[in-house]
């Protein structure tokens, strides 16, 4: 943790004219001016390309496991276009969003990269991210091709600024050796709210706690998002202005997740990553988590495991989903081979997306999702059935950091240390002010 | 009284320098600073300047306009109607906890190792090592070594507390006040070695004539300790004192990969909302009143230390 | 000692030793297991199905996953920046401490109140600076930079300030110039000091991850933090691996420990005050 020549001459105390001029350059050193081209009106774009030999940075978060799916589709693109160059670099999430916007300000940006659909808004606000109508047109893209919410994701202010590549919802994951020494039946997971609550009994009464409840956000506040869209609420209104997840629906789903913990279907006190790691040991028999799940207990050879959509607990089916899609990044002069270039690449990865699939991912693209090859998947196709009622955070820049407070509002009703009702309309208080100072900040 | 003698002694090797001779050029200081004083200059100076200069306006990087609001950021927090009122003195509070409960703690435990380490005895090298050894590694395996092993349903803690018939479903990391337990535990545990190295080093500064010259009076171990070791060590233990102050207030690493701020944001400590403030939701201008604020904070509780220590010449 | 009371110290000694220990045994054991074995509970004490995943996940030639250049790098990182803060600080920390001149106080005011300045303020000034010397994504911007903090300064003038008086004095009489004080009187007697900045400002470099994640881009001018974060899974913890790379990443920073501690304890057979 260490933050800490200049040839300039700073003698003593007094700094030396020439970083005072330093700092003055730096203050408005971020790509501030509008956007134009690749608008709404825009010319389409072209499906090849002819050009001289380019050279494509692309950045993404896929570390671990997820990574050598996406290289080989890279691989595999560069062999096939020999005058691009596509080379891809890779952080963690939580550093390459920190990371992508300074790079991009200072003129070091990529050309290509991946969002979660929740960042893209901000990053358009905040002219991180480019325009791509003209890629969407000439391909001619539509809702159609995709499934309406994962297509108006990728919208703010009227332009698009993401493709999406895939969608990773929340699924039930379940024991199966658990089930049978319960004496349930391994085949069939409990898909309604009756059914799960006989199951979790069932269980409870031979002594096993069947559902841990999590108080930290992945995956809690996931399944607490999908929860409240069961009960037919809202977390933000259409315009992302006015927190809605206190209101009835929301205290029912907190409060379902909560009786969890105080009727004794799950431990106190769970911790990251302890529900998925019980069900691995056998002491947990269903676990709500992310498609990403699918690769963690494949790891597992003696494990006897299945996944399926996640049970409907209210009145109607709903799952939480992230994804993650396409988007260009603006430079310091634009390129316009460049750019060329890589609605190529991203035309092209969408349309071999099925061997993203195969890393534990729900491709974007419904021609994919409804191939043979896609429905042999067995566990990303039975998550992926979910498709049409999954749902996004509104696109609006700054969002998540209103979703904080969902996250403290979910750790403290399920450790106990709140009523659901409290916690929500605590959390709804401060959201509210800071959706407001980001309507100020980035405009409306 | 040759302890009192000897203890004159170590307290006189920092007295101010009083009518030497000193054939000293004028410029000679200015030479041996300059070129620490380049750096510091550029890359401490500088930035903090900015930083003052950034907090008062509504300040993104990123986005073209970042209008001046004079002090609007300070007022702010000191507004309890604001957004970030409750969170950020909430947050102060997390660091005013965790460094009051772990800074005497980092303080007196490693001195107590170091006296041991310091005496000579077969596999010493070996021992400081070993006492060394969790602070070579970095925060995020220390955080994920111990979420893991603290886990209250799951870890080897609470695992081995019930193999051996005690309570085990103490809440390590989710509970009050286990979750500051921990963390004070765990950072005890990470880097008790690095201030035990520093007074190792300290130690080798005490000439021994003055040990020895005790010895022949016979005033015993506490008495050399008193009047020998302590004022002998003084400016080294006013160096770690603030520094382990320092320290213990700029935490966040712990908090964010252990108990991820919980309960509720109860261990959210002032570097990790300053940070989640400025470097995730962009509002650098508050991130950098906040840390200004902090500055300040800590600038007063170190003055309300010197006091304590009443030394104006190891300062 | 008697031979009771020697039993007793080492009984101590290594009784405390195994709290210290036995985590980084863990930590051991554990990055030989399979990513499944590592989550058991309860925890297996060896290995059952002994596995090198997580070394084969390190050292896959990949270039995308250079571990031997990060490696690399992070040594000359943390090297070079321990070498320009021991010369850099211990200068400045002379004339702090032994030299007197105008504003003295203030300036050393000055340098000890930037400490109190929270690191996450400087970071966004400090990369756009980087940006302007044009040392992004080069080993500069890891080594000088961090080199300007006040740690070194403040920790050095302390060790010089408890330093006797007697032999510089001497020095002075003899007509040696402020300079050859310094190098041939204060540096040879604060060797242990000197040693120990040593290794602590090479441990802050070696194991930093937040300003790296910033100024470096590609993957062959990584050092091991940030490089090491890329092997983990984006949504899941793979123990083994993260346990292997801390492993990687403790050998030689325990290897220097060792180096350094001989002139820490060399320090005490010198003599300090010529009676």
């Amino acid at each position: 943790m260490t933050i800490n020549l200049n040839r300039r001459n700073l003698l003593g105390l007094g700094l030396g004219a020439g970083s005072a001029a330093l700092l003055a350059a730096c203050g408005d050193s971020g790509p501030s001016d509008k956007v134009t081209g690749g608008g709404q009106n825009a010319a389409p774009a072209a499906t090849d390309y002819t050009g001289p030999n380019v050279s494509l940075a692309f950045w993404n978060g896929f570390t671990g496991g997820d990574g050598p799916f996406m290289k080989k589709l890279v691989d595999q693109f560069n062999t096939e276009h020999p005058n691009i160059k596509v080379t891809m670099n890779v952080y963690q999430w939580a550093d390459y969003y920190q990371k992508v916007p300074a790079a991009v300000s200072t003129g070091n940006g990529p050309d290509l990269g991946i969002m979660h659909v929740d960042h893209v808004a901000t990053n358009a606000a905040r002219g991180v991210v480019l325009p791509l109508d003209d890629l969407a047109k000439t391909l001619n893209l539509t809702e159609a091709d995709f499934s309406p919410p994962v297509w108006k994701a990728g919208v703010y202010h009227d332009k698009r600024y993401s493709i999406p590549l895939d969608v990773h919802p929340l699924g039930l994951f379940y024991n199966k050796s658990v089930l049978e020494k319960a004496g349930l039946d391994p085949a069939k997971p409990p898909m309604t709210a009756d059914d799960y609550m006989k199951a979790l009994d069932t269980l409870k009464s031979k002594g096993i706690q069947g559902h841990w409840a999590t108080p930290f956000p992945f995956t809690g506040e996931m399944q607490f998002t999908a929860l409240l869209w069961q009960f037919g609420g809202q977390l933000f209104d259409e315009q992302g202005t006015k927190p809605m997840f206190a209101e009835q629906a929301g205290v029912q789903a907190l409060t379902w997740l909560t009786d969890l913990v105080k009727n004794g279907y799950s431990p106190k006190n769970v911790a990251q990553d302890a529900d998925v790691v019980a069900l691995r040991n056998g002491k947990n028999a269903f676990n709500w988590n992310g498609i990403w799940t699918i690769n963690t207990l494949k790891e597992d050879k003696a494990l006897q495991w299945g996944a399926a959509p996640l049970p409907q607990i209210g009145t109607q089916k709903a799952a939480w989903a992230g994804s993650h899609q396409f988007v260009q990044f603006k430079q310091k002069q634009a390129d316009a081979n460049k750019l060329t270039a890589g609605k190529v690449f991203i035309n092209w990865i969408s349309q071999h997306s099925i061997e993203w699939a195969k890393g534990g991912q729900v491709p974007a693209r419904k021609e994919i999702r409804d191939s043979a090859e896609f429905q042999a998947l067995t566990e990303q196709a039975a998550i992926g059935t979910q498709i049409d009622y999954l749902q996004f955070l509104p696109s609006t820049p700054g969002i998540s950091d209103a979703m904080a407070t969902v996250d403290t509002a979910v750790n403290e009703a399920i450790l106990l240390r709140k009523e659901p009702g409290k916690a929500l309309a605590d959390a709804a208080a401060k959201a509210g002010q800071i959706l407001e100072a980001n309507r100020k900040k980035y405009g409306n | 009284m040759a302890l009192a003698t000897a203890s004159a002694a170590a307290t006189r090797q920092d007295a101010p320098p009083g009518g030497r001779i000193r054939r000293v050029g004028i410029a000679t200081p200015y030479l041996f600073l300059l070129p620490y004083l380049l750096l510091f200059g550029t890359f401490v100076l500088a930035p903090a300047a900015y930083g003052l200069w950034v907090s008062l306006h509504d300040w993104d990087y990123l986005l073209p306009g970042k209008p001046f609001v004079g002090l609007a950021n300070y007022h702010a927090l000191l507004d309890s109607g604001s957004a970030v009122y409750e969170e950020f003195w909430q947050s102060m509070r997390a660091t005013g906890i965790f460094t009051v409960a772990s800074v005497p703690l980092l303080v007196v435990v490693p001195l107590g190792l170091a006296l041991l380490l310091n005496r000579s005895f077969p596999g010493r090298t070996f021992f400081r090592a070993v006492y060394f050894a969790p602070y070579v590694l970095g925060v995020a395996v220390i955080g994920v070594l111990w979420r893991f092993l603290l886990d209250p349903n799951l870890g080897a803690v609470n695992g081995l507390l019930r193999a051996v018939g005690l309570p085990s479903d103490t809440p390590w990391i989710t509970g009050l006040p286990w979750a500051w337990i921990s963390l004070v535990a765990v950072t005890v545990w990470w880097t008790i070695g690095f201030n035990a190295v520093i007074y190792l080093a300290g130690l080798q500064d005490i000439p021994r004539e003055l040990y020895e010259a005790a010895r022949i009076d016979g005033g015993g171990k506490w008495a050399e300790f008193r009047h020998i070791t302590l004022p002998g060590l003084r400016p080294v233990l006013v160096f770690v004192v603030i520094n382990t102050m320092l320290a213990s207030s700029n935490m966040f690493g712990q908090s964010l990969l252990i108990t991820q701020g919980a309960p509720g944001n109860e261990t959210r400590t002032a570097i990790m909302y300053i940070a989640e403030k400025g470097l995730r939701e962009y509002n650098m201008g508050t991130a950098a009143a906040m840390s200004y604020v902090l500055t300040l904070a800590l600038l007063l509780a170190s003055v309300i230390i010197f006091r304590l220590f009443r030394d104006r010449d190891a300062v | 000692m008697t031979r009771t009371r020697g039993i007793a110290w080492y009984t101590i000694l290594i009784g405390l030793s195994l709290i210290f220990i036995a985590p980084l045994v863990w930590m051991l054991i554990t990055s030989f297991k399979t990513t499944g074995e590592a989550t058991r509970v309860p925890p297996t004490l060896l290995p059952q199905e002994p596995s090198t995943h997580a070394y084969d996940t390190l050292f896959a030639a990949d270039s995308q996953t250079p571990v031997l250049r990060w490696f690399l790098n992070s040594l000359l990182a943390a090297g070079a920046q321990a070498v320009l803060i021991l010369v850099v600080a211990s200068m400045a920390a002379y004339a702090l401490a032994r030299l007197e001149f105008r504003g003295k106080k203030l300036l050393f005011g000055l340098i000890i109140g930037t400490l109190f300045v929270p690191v996450f303020t400087l970071i966004i000034p400090n990369f756009l600076i980087v940006d302007r010397f044009g040392w992004l994504d080069t080993l500069w911007a890891l080594i000088v930079p961090g080199a300007a903090g006040a740690f070194g300064v403040f920790f050095l003038r302390q060790f010089f300030l408890g330093l006797p008086r007697e032999l510089e004095e001497a020095a002075q009489l003899e007509g040696a110039n402020a300079w050859q004080i310094f190098s041939k009187v204060i540096l040879p007697l604060s060797k242990p000091a000197l040693a120990t900045l040593a290794v602590i400002s090479f441990l802050a470099n070696w194991n930093d991850f937040i300003w790296p994640v910033y100024v470096l881009f590609s993957p062959e001018h990584f050092t091991l933090p940030p490089g090491l974060s890329i092997l983990q899974g984006a949504y899941t913890i793979d123990y083994p691996v993260i346990m292997g790379g801390a492993a990687l990443a403790s050998v030689p920073a325990l290897i220097l420990f060792l180096i350094t501690q001989r002139y820490v304890i060399e320090g005490v057979s010198r003599s300090g005050l010529k009676g």
